[in-house]
């Protein structure tokens, strides 16, 4: 293990050094102008216009694949303990709803990880990432100690990496949380967990796991609240 | 459309006197009233109508058409379309909106539930603001069909818990639980109407005619769940903030002397949509769908949480459940 982080390091290293030499003023997880760029296009706009509330817009989806189960349907949730480490999935809960997903990943800030990422390598423990990730405070999930290749494949920075050694997009994360949170990924399948967009009819699109919740920090932080109501109650009398 | 009973209305003559228009047994009182108020108007004002302008004689005219205007439920297609025009020219000339009004009639096979997870709701308000945005809820009075209720954990006792909590939330200890109209299967608000304007649609929508409303207020006394609401006042909603998607039965113009109430958005649901407080909420805790679809969310969750209603020993049978995980 310690051999591929040291040689991983060297493959970023050398990439930082070929990419960024010359420009000693550029920080070097910034990009050189004009090379790379995430472009927000209409789509993505439309995506991030969900958020609004009366906004709906077009929503992109992909179907959800229970990972258990034939090509999505039935959506099936699968619970892996961590003592059978590789072995079988135990199918918790079998949902028939048909669900769609909200896709999400492109609407992140520092998406396609490969801009920055050109090894597509992930480099764990590393000063440099943490400059490039200040954002980032990772107090979940405690009990790992916290680590990137937790969750993050080592070998391609964009895929999340499940306990079986399969691989993950990050449009389908809930692959990765039902690993713990199997019960809650059922009730999100079923429609009791999370939030449905688009209407009670036709298509079920719901949003994904880190659209609401920070993967890093999945609290949720206090907020203030609309306005109370300036009618008076006659305290007793109404519910 | 065709089978028209009602012959189209004429325009009315300069002076706006509407004795050009054919009438009919509604249309007789209708005639005589305005009649009778043409002449107060032209004995107690010195400018006879003839001197006002176009549209305030369009105003008045169309006015008295509302003031004698039908039961909706007994109005012919074409009658309903005459006055789904009518009032959508009322709208303009009087709040100068822009506003469709549709008369869209329950699906069949639809029947609607709402469920409301309190382990989710954090008591932001996120769904009053979008009611009152949606169903152009009176600014003046701040009316507000939904009310969030902070409770102390371990308590379902809304008597104590508070409404009108201003800060920071979620507060330790405590959880969030959002009333509005159940939409009860029994509902006890609509056979205490004495004129028969209020009544249970076939989706479960319990809904007002708010222009046969007398404002008499019974059924508000007769809701255990303090769900409607009365307009003291004349409405107002700034012109810009109008919503102008609307429905007879819901969230088009209300006047002084109604009674209103939550309608499930039936402007939205009617269209397979979710209702506004369900789209607003940003934590998911609300969940709405049909009872009458065996895959729904809805009885998904009735089948697998543990759920429970207000005042269930009242068997109002509310369409409305309260779940917890």
């Amino acid at each position: 293990m310690k051999s591929i982080r040291v040689s991983a390091a060297a493959c970023l290293a050398i990439a930082f050094l070929a990419s960024g030499c010359e420009r000693r003023h550029v920080r070097w997880y910034e990009l050189p102008p004009g090379t790379i760029e995430v472009p927000v296009d209409s789509a993505t706009a439309a995506r991030n216009a969900i958020r609004e509330p009366g906004v709906l817009g077009t929503v992109e989806t992909i179907p959800v694949v229970g990972w258990a189960g034939p090509d999505g349907q039935p959506f099936e949730v699968a619970r892996r303990s961590a003592a059978l480490e590789g072995g079988h999935a135990r199918v918790f809960g079998t949902i028939t709803l048909p669900v769609s997903l909200r896709a999400g990943a492109a609407d992140l800030s520092q998406y396609p990880c490969t801009a920055c990422h050109q090894g597509r390598k992930l480099v764990m423990e590393d000063q440099r990432i943490k400059d490039a990730h200040q954002n980032i405070h990772v107090v979940h999930p405690k009990q790992t100690g916290a680590h990137c290749a937790t969750c993050h494949s080592a070998d391609d920075v964009q895929q999340l990496a499940l306990r079986s050694g399969e691989h993950s997009t990050l449009d389908e994360s809930y692959r990765l949380c039902a690993q713990c949170h199997f019960e809650k990924v059922e009730a999100w399948a079923a429609g009791a967990h999370g939030k449905r967009l688009d209407g009670w009819q036709g298509r079920r699109v719901v949003m994904a796991c880190p659209d609401c919740h920070d993967p890093h920090a999945p609290g949720l932080q206090p907020r203030v609240p609309f306005r109370a109501p300036q009618l008076e109650r006659t305290k007793g009398l109404h519910p | 459309m065709s089978s028209d009973p009602t012959p189209e209305t004429p325009e009315t003559t300069e002076d706006g006197s509407l004795l050009q228009k054919p009438v009919d047994r509604r249309g007789a009182l209708g005639l005589l009233l305005g009649g009778v108020a043409t002449g107060v108007a032209a004995a107690s004002a010195c400018s006879p109508l003839s001197a006002a302008t176009p549209e305030e004689r369009e105003l008045k005219r169309l006015e008295w058409e509302e003031f004698t205007q039908k039961h909706y439920r007994r109005m012919t297609e074409a009658e309903r379309a005459e006055t789904i025009a009518r009032l959508e020219r009322l709208a303009k000339l009087r709040h100068n909106e822009e506003a469709t009004i549709a008369t869209t009639d329950a699906q069949p096979g639809v029947l609607f539930g709402y469920a409301f997870n309190i382990s989710k709701c954090k008591g932001y308000r996120r769904c009053v603001e979008a009611c009152i945005n949606e169903n152009n809820l009176d600014r003046r009075s701040d009316t507000q069909y939904i009310r969030i209720f902070e409770m102390e954990n371990g308590v379902v006792d809304l008597s104590d818990a508070d409404p009108t909590y201003q800060h920071e939330v979620p507060a330790e200890g405590h959880f969030y639980l959002g009333t509005q109209c159940f939409q009860c299967a029994d509902p006890p608000c609509v056979p205490v109407c004495p004129v028969g304007a209020t009544w249970q649609e076939p989706d479960g929508i319990v809904v007002v005619d708010y222009n046969w409303c007398v404002g008499c207020r019974a059924c508000m006394a007769a809701c255990p769940y303090w769900a409607r609401r009365f307009n003291w006042d004349e409405p107002e909603v700034p012109a810009e903030e109008v919503n102008p998607n609307q429905h007879y039965l819901g969230n088009r113009d209300r006047h002084k002397g109604c009674v209103e109430k939550c309608t499930f958005c039936i402007h939205r649901t009617r269209q397979g949509r979710l209702p506004a407080c369900v789209e607003a909420c940003p934590t998911g805790a609300r969940v709405f769908g049909n009872l009458l679809d065996p895959n729904s969310e809805i009885r998904w969750i009735l089948a697998h949480k543990p759920v429970f209603r207000l005042k269930e020993e009242l068997a109002t049978e509310p369409r409305f459940w309260y779940f917890a995980d």
